[in-house]
């Protein structure tokens, strides 16, 4: 008989990226990457967490053996400093719009729901008249195309020391392609806020003059919300049984 | 912070509405709430309050303020309302403080002739709401106080001090230390200490020691309400493993002028307890906190929220929050209080203009488009990475994520949790080489004739970071002697003008596997006319029938010959070979019936 070629499959979360990717380019944000072991000027400093502050409790950090001030990236945040840092130093002032979707890394215990190991997607606009309600409508926008449906975003208060003010986001998407489980439903997705003007004048940027927003919520948890996924540990499994039904 | 309904009651006129409405206030204008529980005839609340309103928020007081700036019911109990000014004073305590950078403040009460006893029920009910044990009147009435105001307190027995000279030092190195819990502590220079007459009776912010404690022999007593430095307070706590209720509010940072309302408050309560009668007070405060002031005017707010506020809008918000402030011209300057470190820059009033009024009359507005910049760059590792999935997707192989983690490499990390598999990968073959093994076993399940797999992903080698591509497959295309073996090499980056339209996963749900062992059987007949074998087989061979898929087929004297593979799986049990081998004769006997000769 004749063989028909059979095709692998990409890992869902490979599909999210590249979904995510072609929702932002539209919008026209760039895409960027950068190292998993990072400093702690990039991971903390730079973001307003200082040494020996309560803040860095927020987040389980391993720490490099043999390399002092450096950590596993405990998030994609230490991505817009690198990127403001290196457009500024190159003397090219904002608009900025950057996605940083990469791995992140949180020392704890594995379970259904917590990864050592897992992924995050970073947003990031910046410009002289960026603001929250900006943000509303780009997580909306995302949202609606990830879960098929028209999306819907609900602030919550909350607090990162790198934004200003923080939010948490919740979507609420509708349509009769969105997942039945999450349809009409209130999902907490992930962390938001306006860029604390420090963060901005630690890249060099002034802080009078530019304002922006940063969004950082996890790709696996995307992930298992859009289709249904129930353990975050398939997500490193290396289990074509998951991976050959994407 | 546990939070009790009864006791936020008390700082208004009428009681507040129901548990779940505050919860409801809280989470949309302040703090996430954990959850809500039942105690009797009270309703805790678990509020998480975020690591920038520790300075206010880890008190009753704190959650009572923000329900009254939510809910718009004024706060008619302040216990910040009036100043106290310490009177009388006494001089038969003193105080030194040997660092004032560590030990802001230093406020000891003297009260003399209490009589320690048991509690009464009001306050044993609300402290055990909260999930405190009950001890004497004396030191529940110090951590009401805390859980109230948020001023850490501490109350030792002034003759087991030995003396009335206290002093705030470093520790000696070494210097050893029985603290309440009647553990002997071993202290380090950099911890801050309490002394009376120099013998160390209290560990700074963090716990009072055994030599003064208070039993029911005490009578006289020096209460300390004083101001210790996070950093400080944070680092010994950490280094003792010693976290408490009053560590975990020093270490968020409060302000020296608290100390004042927790000495007056709980010197007020210690005497309503336990009677006695207060010699004096003692403040060392070399450095009063300056006041603060902070502003923002109304089109700042408008430009951080993207929403049309006015005036009149940003005032009535911080009239709810009781932070006064004067206008002029649009320019709101706030005279921030003194418990509200956290409000510094105009972002933070806009925060709080945010929060009161509520996200939700935030519009969602459209992010304009930058035509001029033209259409944004490719990233050269990604597009690097999205052409090799798309070449090795259409040959057949699929993409696995390993762990990082490994067994051995040339980084680690120094403190992973359990500790095993500290190192980071130098190599991507370890991982692939592990996942095929585990795949092939389930290669008919998959419907595959061979498992294919290929990982992009960092490794750690010769000193640096890199992204690999890494590729294994059962076979071939060229298998080494070793057999299944990974090859891999560098994902080197293209620079391209655009991203290519690659496809997307068209899955819509994931479908559960089972974990139990499956059994293939194969069945092979001659073909019946233009009958279906397939739909038969996929009709007849039942439930535990989840894979058919045609393995053969061939032609011979104008007749056709089928070969199908069938795999059998239960989702909560492991299957038998017997039950199995029913199902089979049942179908052979079903396909015969249909007309189809079984080979």
């Amino acid at each position: 008989m004749a063989q028909e070629p059979q095709r692998g499959n990409i890992h869902p979360i490979s599909s999210l990226i590249r979904e995510a990717n072609r929702v932002f380019v539209g919008m026209g944000f760039t895409l960027v990457d950068g190292p998993l072991i990072e400093s702690e000027h990039y991971n903390f400093d730079a973001l307003n967490v200082p040494k020996d502050h309560p803040a860095r409790d927020m987040q389980d950090t391993f720490f490099v053996k043999d390399l002092p001030g450096h950590v596993l990236r405990t998030h994609t945040s230490g991505l817009q400093i690198r990127y403001m840092t290196e457009q500024s130093k190159k003397g090219v002032l904002p608009p900025y719009r950057v996605i940083a979707p990469g791995k992140v890394f949180r020392n704890e215990a594995t379970d259904m729901t917590h990864e050592a190991e897992f992924f995050q997607i970073e947003g990031l606009a910046v410009g002289e008249d960026i603001t929250l309600a900006h943000l509303k409508w780009t997580l909306a926008k995302f949202c609606g195309e990830v879960f098929k449906g028209s999306a819907e975003i609900r602030f919550r208060p909350s607090f990162f020391p790198f934004t200003e003010p923080s939010i948490e986001f919740d979507v609420r998407a509708v349509g009769d392609d969105v997942p039945e489980k999450l349809r009409g439903r209130w999902i907490e997705l992930g962390g938001a806020g306006m860029i604390h003007p420090q963060v901005l004048e630690n890249c060099g940027i002034d802080s009078k003059k530019y304002r922006g927003w940063a969004f950082g919520p996890g790709l696996d948890r995307i992930a298992m919300l859009k289709w249904g996924i129930d353990d975050v540990r398939l997500m490193h499994s290396g289990d074509l049984r998951f991976v050959n039904q994407f | 912070m546990k939070v009790s309904k009864l006791w936020l009651d008390k700082f208004f006129d009428a009681p507040l509405p129901d548990a779940a409405t505050l919860a409801d206030a809280l989470t949309f204008h302040a703090f996430e709430i954990d959850g809500v529980e039942k105690k009797g005839e009270d309703e805790v609340l678990d509020v998480k309050v975020t690591p920038n309103r520790g300075h206010d928020c880890l008190s009753h007081r704190g959650i009572a303020k923000e329900l009254s700036a939510i809910l718009k019911i004024p706060l008619a109990h302040d216990p910040f309302a009036t100043k106290s000014d310490l009177l009388p004073k006494t001089s038969e305590v003193s105080v030194h403080i040997q660092r004032t950078d560590l030990c802001k403040r230093y406020i000891a009460g003297y009260v003399k002739g209490i009589k320690v006893g048991a509690s009464p029920q009001w306050l044993k009910d609300r402290l055990e709401a909260i999930g405190q044990r009950s001890i004497n009147n004396v030191v529940d009435a110090t951590n009401f106080v805390m859980f109230n105001t948020g001023q850490p307190l501490h109350a030792f027995d002034a003759h087991k001090l030995g003396s009335l000279e206290l002093g705030v030092r470093l520790a000696k190195d070494g210097e050893v230390m029985e603290a309440l819990d009647k553990k002997q502590y071993t202290l380090a220079g950099s911890m801050l200490v309490i002394t009376a007459g120099d013998k160390a009776v209290g560990i700074a912010g963090v716990k009072g020691g055994m030599p003064a404690a208070i039993d029911e022999s005490t009578t006289d007593i020096v209460i300390e309400s004083a101001n210790f430095d996070g950093v400080s307070v944070r680092k010994t706590a950490a280094a003792l493993k010693l976290r408490t209720d009053a560590s975990a509010r020093f270490e968020q940072g409060i302000s020296p002028e608290l100390a004042a309302y927790g000495m007056s408050s709980v010197a007020e309560l210690v005497q309503k307890l336990a009677g006695g009668e207060v010699v004096g007070f003692v403040d060392v405060y070399p450095e009063p906190a300056k006041p603060q002031f902070a502003n923002v005017t109304v089109e700042k707010v408008n430009q951080v929220l993207g929403t049309s506020l006015t005036g009149a809008d940003v005032a009535d918000v911080f009239v709810r929050l009781g932070l006064p402030y004067k206008e002029q011209s649009g320019v709101f300057e706030v005279s921030v209080p003194f418990e509200r470190l956290d409000v510094v820059i105009p972002e933070d009033l806009a925060e709080e203009v945010g929060r009161i009024v509520g996200y939700d009359t935030i519009p969602a507005t459209p992010l304009p488009l930058d035509e001029a910049r033209g259409k944004p760059p490719v990233n050269p590792n990604f597009y690097a990475a999205e052409r090799a999935r798309d070449e090795l997707v259409a040959q057949g192989y699929s993409e696995v994520f390993t762990s990082v983690f490994a067994e051995k490499g040339e980084r680690a990390v120094s403190n992973k949790i359990g500790g095993d598999r500290p190192y980071l990968r130098s190599s991507l073959a370890p991982g692939l080489e592990d996942a095929l093994k585990k795949n092939i076993p389930n290669k008919d399940l998959l419907g595959l004739k061979e498992i294919k797999l290929f990982e992009i992903g960092t490794v750690w080698k010769g000193g640096k970071e890199v992204i690999m591509l890494g590729t294994i497959s059962e076979i071939g295309p060229r298998p080494t002697s070793r057999g299944l073996e990974a090859s891999e090499k560098i994902l080197e980056p293209l620079d391209v003008t655009s991203y290519d339209d690659l496809p997307l996963s068209t899955t819509k749900r994931f479908a559960h596997f089972s974990k139990y062992p499956y059994i293939v059987r194969d069945i092979a007949m001659w073909a019946a006319g233009g009958a279906d074998a397939e739909a038969v087989i996929r009709a007849e061979a039942g439930p535990l029938a989840v894979k058919v898929s045609l393995f053969d087929r061939f032609e011979k004297a104008g007749k056709v010959s089928l070969g199908y593979r069938i795999v059998f799986q239960s989702f909560d049990r492991t299957l038998t070979e017997v039950e199995v081998n029913q199902i089979m004769a049942k179908l052979s006997a079903i396909l015969v019936d249909k007309g189809f000769e079984i080979r």
